[in-house]
């Protein structure tokens, strides 16, 4: 779970542009959320602080449990290990196959190799890219590209799952089956914050939602 | 399940390559080995002027066959007390050939061979001692107008200029190092400017700094010993040479200083390089390693601080 008292950010610093401005959130445990919205409304910043990119300027963030500003960089470090990140851009290396890319959380995690490669295998074959192990991410769609971010995303079981426009390169199907997957891990415990402003699947699956609009909170949906 | 080669998406092998880094820290490991062997026998010079073999002190006996105080020679009675005294390596009494080939110049202008000479005894002190003050006493009651001689002018100016050689090697010493450490900065930041994206990547998924550093370090700090080792092999041929030219200044006797060589005799190759200079060799790769690795930490650290 998070909270976010009186937040406010600025891309550049306090003096830079405003992209958020007093925000205020408290999600529990387990819970899914919309995050809503049009482009430049702060969704991507929100998602931003949320996944400990960057940090406020302003007022009091808590992720899990953690004080964020004033927290070490070996706890936020610690932090960062417990959430999982959708980035609209995918984020894969390059130079990695599909195999290292969604074991690269693990493996920063030290765990055994043959562990790595058992969840590995496990959640390749759910997203339907078992066969693409040895792929480099330019190799791939876009679509699939998207599906092995979302498979290093969730591989190690986040407590919080934050994903910006998931969706946005995987057809309906795959969309119905990432959906569903969300809502699993919500019943299991993770919270979870999806962005997007594709309305017809907000409306689709039904979930209290978060809007922004010009760096505001201008509606909190329970 | 075949078993995978770990990948951290660091690709330091990229970020760090195998060429250029090792061949620069050999270049300065080869000229801090040079300038570690001028500060260590700029050392070795000033210990034998100042206390060594070169640190010669002359003890004048007019009247050398007179009776002494007690019983016989006054030499004898001489020689016998710098014999048992400590400190004293040893007592040489220059033959009267010796005397004379060294008194050659004045006798000639005289033209008198017969004058009386005394007897000139010289006397070589282990290092760091000078036994006499406290034995002129003794001497003076057996053989009165005994005169003990230690020219410390130019022993005392050499030694000077021997400090001075050691401040300048020294000062050699850390000017490469400072190189040494900029050379090992810049190629880490490039390398961390090369993977920024993966950087950015791992540490948002949760790596630890010290991950981090410790990845780029320990490359660094491999990449420093190999080429620290190199520097250190590449400065052996060379300090040999310089060693064996310099060994007739740094013998204790005429012998030593004129004794041919045996090429072919391993322990004569040990014994013409000073076991200072060897330590120090073995000493520069580590050295290399460990100062590429903790630059390398800063380094990194200071760098991955603009992230949040």
């Amino acid at each position: 779970m998070f909270r976010l008292h009186d937040v406010s950010y600025a891309h550049g610093g306090n003096a830079g542009v405003a992209a958020l401005s007093h925000i205020s959130l408290d999600v529990p445990q387990g819970e899914f959320r919309w995050l809503l919205g049009p482009s430049g409304a702060g969704k991507s910043s929100l998602l931003s602080i949320l996944s400990l990119e960057v940090q406020a300027s302003a007022g009091m963030v808590e992720i899990l449990g953690v004080p964020v500003m004033q927290a070490r960089r070996s706890s936020l470090a610690r932090l960062r290990r417990r959430i999982g990140t959708v980035w609209q851009d995918f984020r894969l290396l390059p130079d990695l196959s599909v195999f290292d890319n969604v074991a690269l959380p693990l493996r920063l995690q030290h765990r055994a190799e043959d562990e790595i490669a058992h969840e590995v295998h496990a959640i390749m074959k759910w997203v339907g890219l078992e066969n693409r192990l040895d792929a480099r991410p330019l190799q791939l769609s876009g679509g699939e590209q998207q599906r092995v971010a979302i498979a290093r995303a969730v591989i190690y079981r986040p407590a919080l799952l934050l994903a910006d426009e998931p969706t946005n390169a995987l057809d309906e199907r795959q969309a119905g089956r990432l959906m569903a997957m969300f809502h699993r891990l919500a019943e299991l415990g993770t919270t979870i914050v999806v962005a997007t402003h594709n309305d017809a699947i907000v409306e689709k699956y039904p979930a209290p939602a978060i809007e922004l609009a010009h760096g505001h909170m201008v509606r909190d949906y329970r | 399940m075949a078993r995978r080669r770990y990948h951290d998406g660091l690709a330091l092998h990229q970020a760090l390559p195998g060429q250029f880094l090792p061949f620069l820290v050999a270049a300065m490991s080869f000229l801090a080995a040079l300038a570690l062997a001028g500060g260590i026998a700029a050392h070795g010079l000033s210990q034998r002027w100042t206390h060594g073999a070169g640190a010669v002190t002359t003890v004048q006996v007019p009247g050398p066959d007179d009776p002494a105080a007690g019983t016989g020679t006054r030499i004898a009675a001489v020689q016998d007390i710098l014999a048992h005294a400590p400190g004293i390596i040893t007592a040489h009494r220059l033959s009267d050939a010796e005397l004379r080939s060294l008194l050659a110049p004045w006798i000639e202008q005289t033209g008198d061979a017969s004058l009386p000479l005394p007897a000139v005894i010289e006397v070589h002190t282990t290092a760091g001692q000078d036994p006499m003050p406290p034995l002129l006493p003794r001497l003076e009651a057996i053989a009165p107008g005994v005169m003990v001689e230690h020219d410390s002018v130019w022993s005392d100016r050499l030694a000077a200029l021997a400090a001075s050689l050691q401040a300048c090697a020294l000062l050699s010493v850390m000017i490469v190092m400072t190189v040494a450490v900029c050379v090992v900065m810049a190629a880490t930041r490039a390398g961390l400017q090369t993977r920024r994206q993966a950087i950015a990547l791992i540490h948002s998924l949760g790596a630890m700094d010290s991950y981090i550093s410790g990845r780029f370090a320990s490359r660094v700090g491999l990449l420093a010993l190999v080429g620290g080792l190199g520097g250190s092999l590449a400065a052996l041929p060379m300090l040999l040479a310089m060693s064996h030219l310099a060994a007739p200044f740094a013998a204790v006797t005429d012998a030593q200083a004129t004794a041919p060589m045996d090429w072919r005799d391993p322990a004569a190759w040990a014994d013409i390089v000073p076991h200072a200079l060897l330590w120090m060799l073995l000493a520069l790769p580590p050295a290399a390693g460990m100062t590429g690795w903790v630059t390398t930490q800063l380094t990194v650290r200071a760098w991955l601080r603009r992230l949040p």
